[in-house]
């Protein structure tokens, strides 16, 4: 049973949100609600728009239509590493200190309580650059975790990840939702959507963004 | 505002910046090969040109800045910077680097040319470096690659290169302040006039420029509520 906050409001919700990118109609009238302690799965095919709308919830993309809210902090870990090629891990997480309102030593005990928790070599001082595939998805991991976020948003987090380390990952899914976090993952994988709660399933809007204007008229 | 709110993104920058060795070291060559290879048309001829090519090696090293810390930019505004506090502690480092290249460029220009100002020349040396380096964050934050923001950097200072200072399209491009101020340096016949307020202005349009594009471009508040409630 998941952790409730005490309110029945969702931790995040998304209401009729669309987005085009260009003429090409990617997510028509999508709404997600996730609540407290809820872990979901995003699902869909390639070009579905999970990618567009974890970044639209992430707020990151502006929809065209539609409105996105969150309760309390968001972290997102983003399909794509977004690290410094040229600094280390004890350099990102540094990084982050001041926009998360911590201190250099807060951020390094909680950062790196994180990153040993995930398996990465902690006081390896290598550059990201030098990092494995599946190291460097797990500092991106961390940094989305940072500063204890409320609302997590994975994008495909596992993405090199040595078996011992995804099951690990599915493990800290269960461990954040029983304090209460909500946790929205996008996966390929089957056998991850045993481990949800819920399977949120997107699929591909067929014809073009003026195609659905027309249709809504 | 908290100052290490931009001093940890500066020192980032700057660690960031320092070990690409080979860059930085072509960053540094390049308006020196200008001014060599422009010695043969007069020691004068290639303070101006060595001194404009200065352009290339802030505006270059800014523009890479600002593109590679985009991606990383969204996370950070996201947990909790303002976008103009990590375009600050860009500029701060940046600036830092541009006036201690220009510094070291100028000694050796003045040496080569002995000009008859060479505190002016070494002004207008670094005149250029300040004016590069918000004229790299404006195109920096533009550009969507690096190839688009290469070519606007080669577009613009290749043009001030070849114009003449006293043609209309030369005024409106970002160097031309600089540009009066090193031809003055060489020659007191050369006016000034407000060449130097008008380089300030210029840098301070293009940072009001960069602040607002990289401003557009950042992350929307989802949060309702308290963030720091905890869970």
């Amino acid at each position: 049973m998941p952790a409730n906050d005490g309110t029945n409001a969702p931790l995040l919700e998304a209401v009729g949100v669309g987005h085009s990118y260009g003429r090409k109609l990617v997510l028509n009238d999508v709404s997600l609600s996730v609540q407290c302690g809820e872990a979901v799965a995003i699902v869909g095919e390639n070009g579905a728009g999970k990618s567009t709308l974890m970044r639209i919830c992430a707020g990151l993309i502006r929809p065209d239509c539609g409105d996105v809210r969150a309760r309390g902090r968001v972290g997102y870990c983003p399909q794509i590493p977004g690290l410094f090629d040229l600094l280390n891990a004890d350099e990102h997480l540094w990084l982050f200190a001041p926009a998360l309102g911590l201190s250099h030593e807060q951020v390094l005990g909680q950062g790196r309580t994180l990153l040993a928790e995930l398996g990465f070599p902690v006081g390896d001082r290598s550059q990201a650059r030098h990092l494995s595939g599946g190291a460097r998805q797990k500092l991106n991991l961390a940094l989305a975790l940072l500063g204890g976020a409320r609302v997590l948003l994975l994008d495909e987090p596992y993405q090199g990840f040595d078996r011992g380390a995804y099951v690990s990952f599915w493990e800290h899914v269960s461990g954040w939702q029983a304090k209460g976090l909500a946790v929205v993952v996008v996966t390929h994988l089957l056998t991850d959507l045993a481990l949800v709660d819920r399977v949120f399933e997107l699929e591909t809007p067929r014809g073009s963004r003026s195609q659905f204007e027309a249709s809504a008229r | 505002m908290r100052l290490n709110r931009v001093t940890v993104p500066a020192a980032m920058t700057g660690r960031e910046l320092v070990r690409r060795y080979v860059a930085l070291g072509l960053l540094t060559v390049l308006p020196l090969a200008f001014y060599g290879a422009s010695l043969s048309s007069g020691p004068h001829h290639a303070a101006i040109t060595g001194g404009i090519a200065m352009a290339f090696s802030v505006a270059g090293a800014s523009i890479f800045a600002a593109l590679t810390a985009r991606p990383v930019d969204q996370r950070l505004v996201l947990a909790g910077y303002h976008p103009y506090e990590l375009l600050l502690g860009r500029l701060l480092f940046l600036e830092l680097f541009g006036v201690v290249v220009s510094a070291l460029f100028s000694l050796i220009m003045v040496l080569g040319t002995e000009p008859p100002h060479p505190v002016l020349l070494g002004v207008g040396v670094e005149l250029v470096a300040v004016t590069s380096v918000p004229f790299g964050l404006a195109v920096g934050a533009l550009a969507p690659t690096e190839l688009e923001g290469v070519l606007i950097l080669i577009g613009v200072v290749g043009i001030q290169l070849t114009l003449d200072s006293t043609r209309t399209i030369a005024k409106l491009l970002p160097f031309w302040g600089p540009q009066r101020l090193l031809e003055h340096s060489l020659n007191a016949s050369v006016p000034i006039g407000l060449s130097l307020m008008v380089a300030l202005a210029y840098a301070s349009a293009l940072l009001v420029a960069a602040t607002y594009i990289v401003h557009r471009r950042a992350p929307v508040s989802r949060t309702i509520g308290n963030p720091s409630v905890p869970a």
